[in-house]
């Protein structure tokens, strides 16, 4: 599955890159997330817990390690994520860029495989979970980076 | 953890305990041994698990046994007579060899028995459409379709004699 | 005489049980003390099973036990080779064949790891998301091509490629008759197949005795004998101490004649571990990956003609799909090779073909067994060469069938029963002018067709032929045995799956033995009851076991004359048998009733005479030298909307011969169901797989079967041309209704959008596929 598209955050580019390297931020945005701990300089691990169409929610067990960064304006992603209802395995990159008026647009693109049950009985959801996914958790990011450039930080 | 669960099958009331999520087509076939009503696909798309919910086709197998609880369930077996003499919808199936494999066909009976009630004049284009919820693999299902209309045709003949009778 | 009973629509000794819920499947099984089975699959199509944490689920409450491929010990041993490549000089094979459990390496989404039993199939599936299976992914390999590539990643590491098989068959000169020709036709044809999709999913209940230390088991099996066997001596037990049983069993369709399945070997050996009896049902999803399926060949192929359309020869190269590992040996594109040649006369062949080992799972043969594909591509040659040298699709048939004249004809190529292919008898040309005939070919050829244009309506015909060969051997028994009540019995060792065995054998014995064919109790998939014999599949039940039957009837009818002259005391050429009695012909005399003659083969005082048996029974076997040849010829009429690519089937009919028809409503039954399964094969069903070998469409939802607003009234109609190779001339027909639907439909699509300049090589076409293709030959 391949998936790409822009988002504009309403902030400066460096608080944007520091919000999406961190980890408690990442875990109270991305949808089902129950835990995530950065295990390492470039590495994050933690627990979600996903349902796409009549696929229970099941815990998926996911490690994230970053590459390529280029501070404050890209970088890439190997993800890996294992559970009881299948599994998935790619790559997506993330580039930064300043806009005027304080505002940040993001680019993002990722490449995706997805097995095991998740794939054979919810193929059709997959793409619009992950979509939905996606833009929830850069609206929840944009409302804590908005928070965090009211509050002066 | 378990749930009480009362419920009438065939015309006999049932007093259980069963776990919540116990599918009704589970409960029907290993509690009540009743396994006439058979499991084809477990999605809800096949209809080999039909049986009739207060009177209404429904699929057992994506039904869970709580939910029928306070509720009236028939299963084919409640079709035949006591000695087992095959009702006017059963002797049409096998006078028009409307089954081969016989798995699908407890799940059409349930579902004919609900649509030739509401329906008892059906042509061939309304058969086929009620009949396209139940899948079978076996017959092409137009022996099928010639057993529901024999069944419908013996009905309205049988009610035409019967009324003759009675003036 | 008897009324003849053979011949005629009887109804189903089987459909009262069947009807009232009271047949018995083998997942309503129940035994107490029964416990229930879940396997662990893998989510990978290609990897290395580094290792296995099941600590959790064994921890489970109400898990009794899990097993991994090292707790097997020396259990775990490659299932055996079911079908041996036939004698073909220069073959090459290469036979793998699955552990149980898979050990080191997974090879397909849905290879069994591990085993779980627990007391409930609540429980056992909880503990399967206990366990955590750590295997490192390794690029799936799937497209066929690729597959054989230098470089592809090795399904089996010990070969040096993916090629599983290579075979090359020859007759006649082809490279002479291609420079002979006047037209040659070259093409790329792709055919795809799916799953049988039988309504009932496998299941099989293993129950081990240890006081009588006797194995009981119930299995969706088309072969209850093989597998009682083969059990037998993996177990280390006599085969006596091990009863298979298939009862009622919700179609077979090919699948379930695959043998020695994990679950088959399994489930026993656990139970004689647990000394408790369990039970494993497959659920429908699980049976995607589980059960064996068919798939797709790639052919290119050429065909030489002269210009007034006579075929000089073909040469055909292709590729096909054996899955991870190939136990079903060579029947499915040895059956493509053979039928390839179909009801024509080609002098000259050239057919070779790779098999390729790919990371989906296990093919092996669904209804047709790779007769469709090749059908396919003959078919769509001869259509292609029709156009292009401007002769009628069904003149240009008419002028390359064999004649009457031309039997048995031999085709010197070697047939998936290692036998020499040879057509039995058939009379081709007379089937093909009846469907052309009521399907009204001329009228509408003539006006009928531009008269529609014209009102905008895009219709066309499709007509196919096919042969199919049919009932081979080795060969099937039947005992016969008159009762005391009058009644007669009949085991035979073939299961069954919804043919009608109960009715077909008992009105071949109700007629030699002049009972009521209700009278008749037909028991079959018992090797208590009968357990010399192979199984149902190849449409040979009721020509192989049917005959068997009908010997051993003809036995006990010789058994009964023979007691009823010396106790009626009259010659048994004056003797008849009526009614459930033996009387003198002509005469008004009783006679002596069955039942009663019976008593007296059976005597309380005296001795049976020395070389003969108690009793009015026997046992017979048949084994045909070869099959007997099938044919058909498929006429279909379509609509179809050049915007929408939407098909509506407004007609299809079918004149076929499969010989002698003992019941000709089953047998219509039979072309029915046939029909309806090539129609989800031509449009319908497809499994799609991505490029690392993950099935999307896992489910009824996204599989698409047809339905009873998808499938039209099949208009059927019969001739007879009897085989010479048994002796009621009978001839197999489960398979013939869905033969020929991918060419018949390609060709009907084709000829309703005449103009548009579509030439379909490919099955499954599906709605969105078709507007692919309408589209790209709109704007090239």
């Amino acid at each position: 599955m391949t998936l790409g598209g822009t988002f504009t955050f309403a902030g400066p580019r460096p608080l944007v890159w520091d919000l999406l390297q961190d980890p408690a931020v990442l875990a109270k945005a991305l949808p089902g997330t129950k835990t995530l701990t950065r295990t390492g300089d470039d590495k994050f691990e933690g627990t979600m817990k996903v349902s796409v169409g009549p696929v229970t929610a099941a815990e998926f067990a996911v490690t994230v390690t970053l590459e390529n960064r280029v501070a404050p304006a890209s970088f890439a992603m190997q993800i890996d994520g294992k559970g009881a209802i299948g599994f998935t395995r790619g790559t997506a990159t993330v580039d930064l860029q300043e806009q005027p008026e304080s505002a940040t647009l993001m680019t993002y693109s990722a490449d995706v495989l997805v097995g095991g049950r998740i794939a054979a009985v919810g193929q059709r959801l997959i793409e619009s979970v992950a979509k939905m996914m996606i833009r929830q958790a850069l609206d929840a990011l944009n409302k804590e980076l908005q928070s965090r450039v009211q509050g002066g930080a | 953890m378990t749930v009480p669960l009362t419920l009438v099958v065939n015309g006999v009331r049932y007093d259980r305990e069963v776990e919540p999520r116990l599918l009704l087509s589970d409960f029907l076939r290993q509690d009540l041994a009743l396994t006439g009503t058979h499991v084809g696909c477990e999605h809800g798309v096949c209809g080999a698990c039909t049986v009739l919910f207060d009177g209404e086709p429904a699929r057992s197998c994506i039904m869970l046994a709580v939910q029928a609880d306070g509720h009236e369930i028939q299963t084919v077996e409640a079709l035949a007579g006591p000695n087992g003499e095959l009702n006017p919808l059963q002797t049409a199936f096998r006078d028009a060899h409307g089954l081969q494999c016989g798995f699908c066909t407890p799940g059409i009976l349930m579902t004919m028995t609900a649509f030739l009630r509401d329906n008892p004049a059906p042509n061939e284009a309304e058969i086929r459409d009620a009949l396209s919820a139940n899948l079978c693999r076996c017959t092409g299902y137009q022996h099928i379709v010639n057993a529901i209309k024999l069944a419908a045709g013996r009905r309205n003949t049988a009610g035409a004699v019967e009324r003759a009778a009675s003036r | 005489m008897a009324t003849p009973v053979i011949g005629r629509r009887v109804l189903r000794n089987e459909d009262a049980r069947l009807l009232t819920g009271r047949a018995l499947f083998v997942d309503d099984v129940q035994l107490p003390g029964m416990l229930h089975v879940a396997f662990l699959r893998s989510d990978f199509a290609h990897g290395r099973l580094k290792r296995l944490d099941v600590s959790a689920a064994r921890a489970r409450p109400g898990v009794v036990a899990v097993y991994e491929s090292a707790d097997l010990g020396d259990y775990s041993k490659p299932a055996p080779l079911l079908v041996n490549p036939p004698p073909i000089p220069g073959h090459v094979f290469h036979a793998c064949t699955p552990l149980p459990l898979a050990k080191d390496k997974v090879r397909f989404v849905g290879e069994p790891m591990a085993m779980i039993v627990a007391e409930s199939r609540y429980l056992a599936e909880d503990a399967l998301r206990d366990c955590v299976a750590d295997i490192e992914p390794i690029d799936a390999v799937i497209d066929l091509e690729a597959a054989l590539a230098p470089g592809a990643p090795l399904v089996h590491e010990h070969l040096t490629s993916n090629a599983a098989a290579h075979v090359l068959q020859r007759k006649g000169n082809y490279q002479q008759a291609r420079q002979a020709a006047d037209l040659l036709v070259k093409r790329r044809f792709l055919y795809d197949r799916g799953v049988a999709a039988a309504l009932e999913n496998r299941a099989v209940v293993a129950r081990w005795e240890p006081r009588a230390e006797e194995l009981t088991i119930w299995d969706t099996t088309q072969a209850p004998i093989p597998i009682r066997n083969g059990l037998a001596r993996m177990l280390g037990l006599l085969e006596s101490q091990v009863q298979v049983i298939a009862p009622f069993v919700g179609g077979g369709f090919g699948p379930k004649i695959m043998m020695f399945y994990p679950e088959e070997l399994l489930l026993p050996w656990a139970s004689m571990q647990l000394r408790r009896p369990l039970k494993w049902a497959e659920d429908r999803q699980e049976n995607f990956y589980a059960t064996t399926q068919e798939r797709g060949q790639v052919h290119d192929a050429e065909m030489a003609l002269t210009r007034d359309g006579r075929v000089l020869g073909v040469h055909d190269v292709f590729l096909c799909d054996t899955g991870a590992y190939d136990p079903y040996g060579l029947t499915i594109p040895i059956n493509s090779q053979c039928t390839l040649l179909g009801p024509y006369d080609i002098p000259n062949y050239e057919s070779e073909f790779t098999s390729v080992f790919t990371n989906r799972p296990i093919v092996t043969p669904v209804r047709g067994a790779g007769r469709q594909h090749g059908v396919f591509v003959s078919e769509r040659l001869l259509d292609i060469a029709a156009k292009e040298l401007g002769i009628d699709l069904v003149e240009i048939r008419k002028r390359n069938l064999l004649g009457p004249d031309r039997f048995p004809h031999n085709h010197e190529i070697m047939f998936q029963d290692s036998a020499p292919l040879i057509y039995d008898s058939g009379n081709y040309l007379p089937t093909l002018e009846h469907a052309a005939r009521a399907i009204g070919y001329d009228d509408f050829r003539r006006t009928e067709q531009a008269r529609l244009r014209a009102e905008g309506k895009h219709v066309g015909i499709g007509i196919a032929c096919y042969v199919e060969g049919t009932g081979i051997g080795p060969y099937e028994g039947a005992r016969v045995t008159v009762e005391p009540s009058g009644k007669v019995r009949v085991a035979t060792g073939v299961g069954t799956q919804g043919q009608g065995h109960f009715t077909v054998f008992a009105q071949v014995v109700a007629e030699v033995l002049g009972v009521a064919v209700e009278d008749v109790r037909v028991v079959t998939g018992d090797t208590r009851e009968f357990h010399w014999g192979t199984g149902t599949f190849a449409s040979r039940g009721a020509v192989v076991a049917g005959s068997a039957c009908h010997a051993a009837a003809m036995s006990v009818r010789g058994k009964i004359l023979d007691l009823a002259s010396s106790v009626l005391r009259v010659a048994p050429d004056r003797l008849e048998l009526a009614g459930g009695r033996v009387r003198v012909s002509g005469s008004d005399d009783a006679g002596i009733g069955l039942g009663e003659l019976s008593g007296k083969a059976n005597p309380l005082r005296g001795a049976v005479r020395p070389g003969t048996e108690p009793g009015l029974e026997s046992t017979a076997y048949f084994g045909p030298d070869r099959g007997s040849t099938a044919s058909g010829v498929h006429a279909i009429m379509v609509e179809v909307d050049p915007e929408t690519a939407a098909v509506a089937i407004k007609r299809y009919l079918v004149v076929h011969d499969c010989g002698t028809m003992i019941n000709p409503l089953l047998v219509e039954g039979q072309i029915h169901g046939g029909v309806a399964h090539g129609i989800g094969n031509a449009f319908y069903e497809q499994l799609v797989y991505d490029e690392q070998g993950q099935l999307l469409n896992a489910s009824f939802m996204d599989y698409l079967l047809p339905t009873a607003t998808d499938v039209p009234p099949i208009e059927a109609a019969h001739r007879e041309t009897p085989s010479p190779f048994n002796a009621l001339g009978l001839k197999g027909v489960g398979e013939a209704g869905c033969i020929p639907s991918g060419a018949v439909f390609a060709q009907a699509v084709e000829d309703a959008l005449s103009g548009y300049g579509l030439e379909i090589r490919e099955i499954p076409l599906s709605p969105n596929r078709l507007f692919e293709l309408i589209e790209r030959a709109r704007r090239p």
